[in-house]
Parts: C-alpha cells; structure tokens; sequence
C-alpha cells in the first residue's frame, strides 16, 4: 500500500519532470525492465491529459457562461427570430433569389425603357414649309394690298402654293434653300425684303441633304453688293448661341437659340439639332453664330419634342456647291475669306444681311 | 441581418492572439460578437435559445482548442468557420432527434469542418466520461481530486481544507480516491 503511494506520486513527478536528472534515468530503466510500471505510467499518463482538458474545458464554459450572462437573449431572439407573418419568412429566406429576380425585371425595365426612349424620334419629322393654299382664301385682303402695291407690278400676283426661306449665296444671284421647299415646283419665285419678286431657276437639287440650289434669272435682277456673311466649313459646339432668319409670315421674322446636339434626327450627323422657335415658312432660312458665319440650314422640327429644330450643317452647302457642273454654275460662286460682320451686334448683323435672305414662293 | 454584428466584433486576428495568450477579453468580445448569429441559425431552424447556446459553446470549444493546439491556420474567415461548426453540430443534433434536416435556412456562408468535428467528438466524449466518473466518485473525494488536478492546489493546501492530520493522511486519501478514479473512467 505504502510503496503504491510512493510508486505513484514518482509516476506523478515524472511526468511532471519533477525529478533530477539522475533520479529520471533510474525510473526510465525501471519502466523498461518492468512492463507493469511502465503501463501504470502510460494509464496515468492519458488520464492527467484527461483531468486536465476537463479542467480546462470545464473553465471556458464557466468563462463563456459569464459572457453568456451579459447578452440580452430574449430581446435577441425576439428580433431574430422566425417572424409570424408567412411573407416576412419568406422574404428572409429567399432573399438573394429575390434580389436578383428584382434586379433583373430592373434590368429588363431599363432596356426596353431606352429601346423606346431610342425610337422616340420616329415618324415625327416635320419639314417647315409653309402651304399657303389653306389660308388663301382668308388672305384676299393681304393679296390685294400686294396688288394695289406699286413696288410688286413685275412680281407675280397669284398666291403662291408653297413658302419657305432661302439666302443668297453669291452676288450673282445663287440661293440656298431646302430641297423640300422647291420639290414639285413648277415655278419658282423669290421675294426680298423689300417685296420684289423674281423668277429663279433651281440649278441643283440634293434630296439627300435636303438641299437646293436656286439662281436668279429674272432680268430686272440687279446683282447684289458683296455677300456680307461667311459659310462655315467646320462644325460648331454645343452651346453655341445661334439665330435665325426666315419668313414664316410675309415679313423676316428673326428666331434665336443654341445648338443643342451635334446631331439632328435619331442622330442624323449631317444635322444639327438646335433649340430655336421656329415655324412653317422657316424652311431653307439660314442659321447663324454670333459671328454671322452660316453654320447651317434649318429643315425641319421635332413635332412632339420642345425646342427640337433641325439644321442641315453648312458643309453640305459646300459640297452642293461643289457638286454643280462648272457650267451650269457659270461664274464660280465666290466667299468673302474675311467676315465684315465680325464684331457687329446682333441689330447691325440683321440690318446687313436682311436684304440677302428671301422669301421662296413655289407654284405648282 | 449580419450586419448588426459589425459592431464589438474584434478582428480574427485578435482573438486568435487573445486566445494564444489566455486573454479572457479576447474571448469574451468573440464569444459575444458571434453569439446573434448562431442563435438566429438555431431559432430560425426547430431550436430555442438553450441549444443555440450549447451549439455556440461547443463550437466555441473546438475553436480554442484548435487555436491552442498551435497549428491553427486561418483559411477561412473564423465568423465562417464558426458558423459552419455550429451548422454541423445543429444539423447532427438535429438527425438525432429525427426531426427533418432538409431545408435549412442558412445565413452564412459556409466552410467544410468535418475533420474538425471528428476531432472534437473524442475529445467530447472524454470529457464526458471524466465528468460521469467524477460524478459517480461521490464526496469527498471528488472535489480532493478537483482541487488537486484542476485548481492546482498542493497537498498542504487540501490537508488544511479538509483538516487531515498529516500530510500522509491526505495522501493516502486522494491516492485511494484516485485509484477509484481511474477505475471508473477507465471501465466506463
């Protein structure tokens, strides 16, 4: 009994490493000589380890019961758990396969929101011309104004068909207009500012820029003083303040704006789309920037958008110009290099180049 | 709903830390940060707030014994492995109790632990075991025992707590306790 104590409690120091050095190497023979101690020493071995992880264990659930005792349990479950109501749960539980499914009808939403939003422009492209036929008949006192006028007796007296705006482009007599504006025509006649018509002849049609090129060939036609405005060959930016000249009524009405897009109808690039009041008459009238260089020709608007006007760029102008056969042209068509109507006002700029923009009259 | 964890949740790299150096903060802010978590996995699947925090614990138990074993590596976030060992311990509890294990409502992600657990369910069983067997050795020999192997008392402390006579008495006692002891972890 006695020595079983004793045998134990070296066992004890031994696996401690309590023992010297001398005392732990006499054990070891003894462990190898002895089987019986040595599974003592084995058995004692694997129950320490056991004591002491149940120690341990027993220790980190009285420290975690601790930490344990601080949570407000109730309260959590109570936020936590499985709501009442069917939807709720439903909605926690398929959450990510509600968010994608949400997100997808965003997706589809979205595209064909600008599928639409990208064919908005269609079929609603109105070319200004004016029909005058429609209101001729309420015009009988205007006509007769014109009639008794003494300055119109070479003029031609009937009511035009068709009206639209076109402006000189050489001294000689060559106009720019819309191709719109003189398709159909039988005759062609165009009235200044001061009232006088002559008879022109269209010399070019583009209907593919929607641009015509008229030249006067009525005798009494005096050519005109130098041409005060510029074509201009380059673009312009957005945001550039632009005015208009054209005949909407029987007078030059001015209209003013900016360039709201570098392109014209469902992105049209040889168009400007340019936030300007403008009206049926307005067509082929000029577009200019606050420097009176030509940037363009108004063609039409946008009837179901505000503010949508659209301009034929200038460079197209030239590129008409350039089409002609050099004889129908006759005398190559010239350009001021320097504008004189740089750094005028707006007034003075309109004064000037009032006497080179017409008032087209079609008859068919 | 993770979110209301973010806040007092340390840093994996500070419990591992905490834990390695015997920080009794470090355990105390993980085992309160994760806590919400696994208690709404147990609520949310056939459990109440008891086994959540017997899951949680266990769990809890294995991760500190992985961190202590030192060849602990972090190859998943320790908010995903814990989760994943509660999952495991919840859905094999839940076998057990032959209630139906399909379709459970998961609020993480989720990391294979299965050689973790296995490990951990030896271990589990021991300490059963030495608890039944401490259990069953019955007083006074019971907290003789506790006192000397778990508290670390010597045998001059325990012969004054149970006012042996001598020394030698004290150890004869907790010699024969032990042997009674071992009996009964050993054959249960």
């Amino acid at each position: 009994m006695r020595n079983d104590i004793e045998l134990d409690a070296i066992i004890e120091d031994y696996l401690q490493g309590k023992l010297t050095a001398a005392e732990a190497e006499a054990f070891d023979k003894l462990r190898a000589n002895d089987p019986v101690i040595d599974h003592k020493v084995v058995a004692h071995k694997v129950f320490m380890d056991a004591i002491k992880q149940y120690g341990k264990v027993l220790s980190l659930k009285e420290q975690m019961d601790r930490a344990h005792a601080g949570i407000d349990v109730a309260s959590l479950s109570e936020q936590l758990k499985p709501h009442p109501s069917f939807i709720v749960n439903m909605w926690r539980k398929n959450k990510s396969a509600m968010a994608i499914a949400a997100s997808f009808i965003l997706l589809t939403i979205f595209s064909i929101y600008s599928i639409q939003h990208n064919t908005l422009q269609n079929g609603t492209y109105e070319v200004m011309r004016r029909e005058i036929t429609n209101i001729k008949n309420n015009q009988n006192k205007l006509v007769r104004t014109i009639n008794s006028s003494p300055k119109v007796e070479k003029g031609h007296v009937n009511a035009a068909k068709f009206g639209g705006t076109g402006f000189a482009l050489t001294a000689n007599g060559y106009l720019c207009t819309n191709y719109h504006v003189v398709r159909d025509a039988d005759s062609v006649y165009v009235q200044n500012n001061k009232g006088e018509s002559f008879k022109v002849k269209v010399v070019y049609r583009d209907p593919q820029y929607d641009i015509a090129i008229l030249k006067i060939i009525d005798e009494s036609f005096t050519p005109l003083s130098a041409i005060p405005y510029k074509l201009k060959k380059n673009s312009i930016g957005m945001g550039e303040n632009v005015y208009t000249l054209g005949y909407p009524k029987d007078d030059a009405v001015l209209g003013e704006g900016y360039i709201s897009s570098k392109t014209g109808h469902v992105g049209d690039t040889t168009q400007y789309q340019v936030s300007i009041p403008i009206n049926p008459g307005n067509s082929g009238g000029p577009l200019l920037d606050n420097y009176g260089n030509i940037i363009g020709v108004i063609t039409a608007k946008e009837n179901q958008v505000d503010g949508a006007t659209f301009a034929i760029k200038s460079k197209y102008i030239l590129e008409a110009l350039s089409a002609i056969p050099q004889d129908s042209l006759g005398k190559k068509v010239v350009f001021a290099k320097k504008n004189p109507l740089q750094g005028l006002n707006r007034t003075k700029q309109i004064d000037r180049i009032e006497n080179y923009v017409y008032m087209i009259k079609v008859y068919n | 709903m993770s979110n209301k964890l973010s806040d007092s949740v340390p840093t994996d790299r500070e419990v591992v830390l905490g834990i390695l150096n015997n920080s009794e903060d470090a355990l105390n802010k993980l085992y309160v940060g994760y806590f919400p978590m696994i208690l709404q996995f147990i609520i949310n699947n056939n459990g109440d707030e008891d086994d959540a925090k017997d899951v949680y614990q266990e769990a809890i138990i294995i991760l500190y014994n992985k961190i202590k074993s030192g060849d602990f590596e972090l190859s998943s976030k320790l908010k995903t492995y814990i989760y994943s060992v509660c999952r495991r311990i919840w859905l094999k509890k839940l076998a057990q109790q032959s209630k139906k294990t399909n379709n459970v409502a998961d609020f993480e992600d989720v990391v294979s632990v299965e050689v973790d657990l296995e490990y951990h369910e030896e271990k589990d069983l021991q300490f059963e075991k030495m608890g039944a067997a401490l259990e069953n050795l019955g007083e006074p020999c019971k907290t003789i025992i506790q006192d000397f192997y778990i508290n670390n008392l010597s045998m001059q402390d325990i012969c004054e707590k149970f006012g042996y006579t001598n020394t030698d008495n004290a150890k004869t006692q907790k010699y024969k306790c032990l042997q009674r002891l071992k009996k009964l972890f050993f054959q249960s």
